[in-house]
Formats: C-alpha cells, sequence, structure tokens
C-alpha cells in the first residue's frame, strides 16, 4: 500500500537531547573540579574520548535510524523493520485499531516533530511508536490507518475520513489549578507547610523547616506535573469516540470509544464541594492508567458538565437518579466518618457504589461490563451485623465496592445484578 | 441461619466441599515451614542468651503450632463450591469471609493446577479467570477427577454462553 519510509533525519538527535543536562551537570558540577586538578594532557584525552564517543554513538544512532523503515502492507498490517545487526519485524493488524495518538513531547516540538503511537487490541505487542515524523507525514498517516481500520473493521461508517468534531467540554486553566491545589491531601499537606513555617518563625529554629521543604515540596511538584499534563483539557466527541486533548508541555491527543469504558468513577474531594466541582477517572478495557494512556476524562468540571460527559460513555444513566441502598447506622462503629455516605445501587444499566467521606467516590459499572460478584465479611463486619458487595471490573483505577451494607440487604442486591447482568450480555 | 437473608447461605443443592486431603497438604506445608522454626530454636539454646528465652520461643511456637493446625482444618471446612445454572459460586474463609459469583458467561479460562505435594496427595486446584484480575475464584484441594470434569464442564458452559457474542 505504501513505500517503505524512514521517520524524519533529525529523529536520532532529538532522541539524544534529553542527555544532555545530565552531562553539562557533570561537567559543571563534580567533573569539572576532577578534570582541572589533572592538567592539560588529561583535559585533551577526555575531549578525545568524547569526540570519538560521541561520533560513534552518532554513527550508531544514525545506523539504527537508517535501518529502521515502516510501511503499510497489502494486508492493510502496519509494519516495522528495524535493527543493526539483529532484525526484528514488528506487525501490527490494523483491523484491530485501538487507537492512534499523536503526541508531541516537548524537545521534538521545538524542531517540529511529533511522535505517532498506534495501539491495536490485545496482550503483549500491541503497540508501535513512530518517533518522529513531521506534523504533515503524521496527520497523512493516521488519517491513513484510521480509514483503514474502519474500512476492515466491516461496519464502515462511510462519511469524510476527519468527521467533525463537536466540543463538550474544556477546562480553563485557572479552574484547573485551583482545583489541584484544592485536592485533599494537596490541600492537607501545604497547610501543614504553612504550619511548620510558622512553627520555624515562631521558634526561631531550623527543625520544623526541613519537614516543610517536604510536606510543601511534593504537592507542589505534584501540582505542577499535573498542571502541565491536564493544560488545556478539552473533550470534544467524534464518531469514533471522545476525543481528549491536553498538556502544554508535550500535547497528547486519545481516543476513548465509549465501548471500551468498563467503569466510571466521580470524585470529589471536600474542599471540592463549595463549588460543586467533580473529577471523573475511567477504567478503560486493557488499559492501566499511566502518563501516556490517561484514565481522566475530565480533571476538574461543575457537576452539571461532568454529568453531561458521563452520559456520552454511559448512555441511559442519570447519576443524581439513581437510588441508593445505604449502609445501616450500625456502619458507623466500622467506619465512622464515611458511614453516612457507604450506599449502593442498581439501575437498569448499571450498578453503582458510594464511599469515602472526605474525598467523596461514586463508582459506576454497566452491567455487561462486570466480571464477577464478591460478597466479603470481615470480624468487625460480622460483629456489626454488615457485609460488603463488590463487582469486579477490567484492571483500572475505578473500584465499584458497597462496603458495610446490612447484612441482610448483600445477598439479594448480587442477585439482582446477576440477573441484569446475564440479560445485558444477551444483548450485546 | 439458612434464610435467604444470608449473604453466605447455600444454593438449594448445598455447597460442594473440598476434600480434606487439602488439609493434610497445607499442614505437610506447615511442618515444612517448622522445621525453619527448630533450627530458630536450637539456635537459640546454643547461643550465650538465657535458657527463658529458648523456653519462651518454644512455648509461643509451640502455641502457635497448635493454633494454625486447628486453623487450618477449620478454613478447609469452610471452602465450598456450587454449579447453578447460570453461575459458578466459591465460598471461602473463616476470619474474612468471602462468597464469589462468576457467570459462566464471563469466564475467559479454566485453570487447573497442582503443586508436587498437591498431585503427591491427589488434589488439585481449579481457578477460574475473568477479565477482572480482581476475581478470585480458586477452588483448592479437588480429588484430580472431579478438578478435570469441573474444568471441562466450566469451560464448556463458558463457550456455550459466550458463542452469541
Amino acid at each position: 500500500m505504501t513505500q517503505p519510509r524512514r521517520t524524519n533525519p533529525l529523529s536520532p538527535l532529538v532522541q539524544a537531547v534529553p542527555a544532555v543536562p545530565a552531562l553539562a551537570i557533570f561537567f559543571i558540577g563534580p567533573g569539572a573540579g576532577f578534570i582541572e586538578r589533572r592538567g592539560a594532557p588529561f583535559i585533551l584525552t577526555i575531549v578525545i574520548v568524547l569526540v570519538v564517543g560521541f561520533a560513534v554513538f552518532a554513527a550508531l544512532s544514525w545506523l539504527a535510524w537508517w535501518r529502521r523503515t515502516f510501511w503499510i502492507d497489502d494486508d492493510g498490517d502496519l509494519r516495522v523493520d528495524s535493527g543493526v545487526i539483529q532484525r526484528s519485524a514488528r506487525r501490527l493488524q490494523l483491523s484491530r485499531l485501538q487507537s492512534v495518538d499523536v503526541v508531541t513531547p516537548f524537545v521534538a516540538r521545538l524542531v517540529g516533530l511529533v511522535e505517532l503511537r498506534v495501539e491495536v487490541a490485545g496482550v503483549g505487542d500491541s503497540r508501535i511508536v513512530l518517533k518522529y515524523l513531521t506534523r504533515a507525514e503524521a496527520d497523512a498517516l493516521r488519517g491513513a490507518i484510521l480509514e483503514l481500520a474502519r474500512r476492515e473493521s466491516a461496519e464502515s461508517s462511510d462519511g469524510a475520513l476527519e468527521a467533525p468534531e463537536i466540543p463538550l467540554a474544556a477546562v480553563p486553566n485557572g479552574r484547573l489549578l485551583a482545583g489541584l491545589l484544592l485536592r485533599s491531601t494537596t490541600a492537607a499537606l501545604l497547610l501543614a507547610s504553612v504550619a511548620f513555617i510558622a512553627f520555624t518563625l515562631w521558634a526561631q529554629g531550623p527543625v520544623a523547616l526541613v519537614l516543610a521543604m517536604v510536606t510543601g515540596g511534593l504537592p507542589i511538584l505534584s501540582v505542577v506535573t499535573q498542571f502541565l499534563a491536564n493544560y488545556g483539557f478539552r473533550v470534544t466527541r467524534t464518531p469514533d469516540g471522545l476525543r481528549i486533548r491536553r498538556g502544554l508541555l508535550s500535547t497528547q491527543v486519545r481516543t476513548v470509544p465509549a465501548a471500551r469504558v468498563h467503569a466510571v468513577e466521580l470524585v470529589s474531594p471536600l474542599l471540592w464541594r463549595r463549588w460543586n466541582w467533580v473529577r471523573v477517572t475511567l477504567t478503560i478495557a486493557g488499559v492501566e492508567g499511566d502518563e501516556l494512556r490517561p484514565d481522566v476524562l475530565i480533571p476538574v468540571a461543575p457537576r452539571a458538565e461532568a454529568l453531561a460527559l458521563i452520559a456520552e460513555v454511559l448512555p441511559g444513566v442519570d447519576v443524581d437518579s439513581l437510588v441508593f441502598d445505604e449502609a445501616p447506622r450500625q456502619a458507623r462503629w466500622r467506619s465512622p466518618f464515611a458511614w453516612r455516605y457507604l450506599a449502593c445501587a442498581i439501575t437498569p444499566q448499571v450498578i453503582a457504589a458510594r464511599s469515602g467521606r472526605i474525598t467523596r467516590r461514586l463508582g459506576l459499572a454497566p452491567h455487561a461490563r462486570v466480571q464477577s460478584l464478591r460478597i466479603t465479611q470481615g470480624p468487625w463486619e460480622r460483629r456489626l451485623g454488615l457485609a460488603s458487595l463488590h463487582a469486579d471490573t477490567a484492571p483500572g483505577p475505578v473500584d465499584v465496592s458497597a462496603r458495610h451494607l446490612s447484612y441482610a440487604s448483600v445477598r439479594p442486591l448480587a442477585d439482582e445484578e446477576l440477573v441484569l447482568m446475564r440479560r445485558a450480555r444477551r444483548v450485546p | 441461619m439458612g434464610d435467604v437473608d444470608d449473604a453466605f447461605a447455600p444454593p438449594a443443592d448445598g455447597w460442594v466441599p473440598v476434600s480434606p486431603r487439602l488439609a493434610t497438604a497445607r499442614r505437610i506445608t506447615l511442618l515444612l515451614v517448622y522445621v525453619v522454626v527448630l533450627a530458630g530454636g536450637a539456635i537459640l539454646w546454643v547461643s550465650p542468651l538465657a535458657p527463658a528465652w529458648t523456653i519462651a520461643y518454644a512455648a509461643i511456637a509451640v502455641v502457635a503450632f497448635v493454633w494454625v493446625w486447628w486453623l487450618i482444618g477449620r478454613r478447609v471446612a469452610s471452602f465450598g463450591y456450587a454449579e447453578r445454572d447460570n453461575d459458578l459460586l466459591v465460598v471461602s474463609g473463616l476470619i474474612l469471609r468471602r462468597l464469589v459469583i462468576v457467570p459462566y458467561g464471563r469466564m475467559q479460562m479454566v485453570d487447573l493446577r497442582a503443586g508436587p505435594i498437591d498431585r503427591w496427595l491427589g488434589i488439585a486446584t481449579v481457578q477460574l479467570h475473568t477479565a477482572a484480575a480482581t476475581t478470585d475464584a480458586a477452588i483448592p484441594g479437588l480429588p484430580p477427577d472431579e478438578a478435570a470434569g469441573l474444568r471441562d464442564r466450566l469451560a464448556a458452559r463458558g463457550e456455550e454462553r459466550t458463542a452469541g457474542l
């Protein structure tokens, strides 16, 4: 279908750039003093070794780049051949395509290059990352891959290659920052730091300052990372699913088909509730959330906006009209803070469970996605006449567990859910 | 107990218990662990520490041994499973009680395993896997014939239920 091609010639260079700061720090810092003490011949040797080393490294990188080609073959598979001495051939079946994402790492962006990530369904070797391509090249390839995948997966939605996107939600960066600062753990740690600093000033001793650096440093680091990653967060609707764009230093685009959403969680930290803000995370089939594969549907949004987004991935589910079976008063001995909020609800579409007091969580899973049910009872629960019901879903951040319900209510709830699970699978 | 509201109530046909040989297998493992415990006692005995230490150590070791020996029996007796029309139920646990319900249609794989001690005693474990990692449905201590039969029945039902998808 296409001729074998190489990635952009600048690629080896861009990949080597992250090593520069480490080298620079070494030569400015510990290395410099060490070298100075040895005199001119030594410096000369170092320089020669460095130059030769660099030349060898550059030659090898270039060779690796030269030997690495990619193309789409006649069977509609994406193929990559690589390796200088040991050749390796990789092949992704595009008919099982799950996502094609264009990612812009910081350094690559400076020279106008992007990275293309192609993922297919399956375990193990299911992802190819092409670094780096020009923007135009990546867009063309992405279009070609999407079109191929659409044609091959039978149910063709014949239409434009890139169907129009309908904007659904966007997170203003000010709200994002406020939301991150007001997360329960972050806020508590920052507050502790302020207290430590105040104590230091009052006691005129440096003791608490060390603590303040830890309690203040960690949350600030986390806020900065999260802010950069979720900067300019936008969600749009496309025929392939919801498309999520985010990131300041490196832009990430990700498409989440509704059919792959296994569970949804609505999270509201204590300090967000004043503004009625929530965060929504997802469990996506075969995907463990990490930096590359975000599991966040929206990092911070007014409740109504979040509920509208949830309705996109769980059609027909109205979170506000859920009727909950609440944990009995007895549960206060087992869970003194959260007990009022603990509850379970079963609707024709989903099973839902509430938990948490300081940070409230509401987990939802469609019946068709629940894999199994577990009823558990610890020694305390037995004393108090309680038991917990867990709905097992694919691995991910969402936990649908209704804890400390009354003992008598758990088995009937499980039986009800089993019937719905069976029915949901029958009509796929 | 036994009423409909009992969360761990058995189905109409009751629980199928596992073989008491599972208790034997676990007690053998316990004895193996106690070889190490005994070695620790010996070291304590020849060490310059006062004999009182060794006596205390031995007392704790003996009490723990008797308690765990007894607990193994109770725990093995707590295991049970039941094949219903549409799902498999597995019950287990004494202190932390647990009932796992896996609909046949959600099963992805059924495993049969047996370690060296298990094989020697003639028992095996049947483990069910679904797309969820948290599904913890293992039935240990089944006689090999029963285990193989159960695995085949489960696999067949799983295929039957998922065929329509």
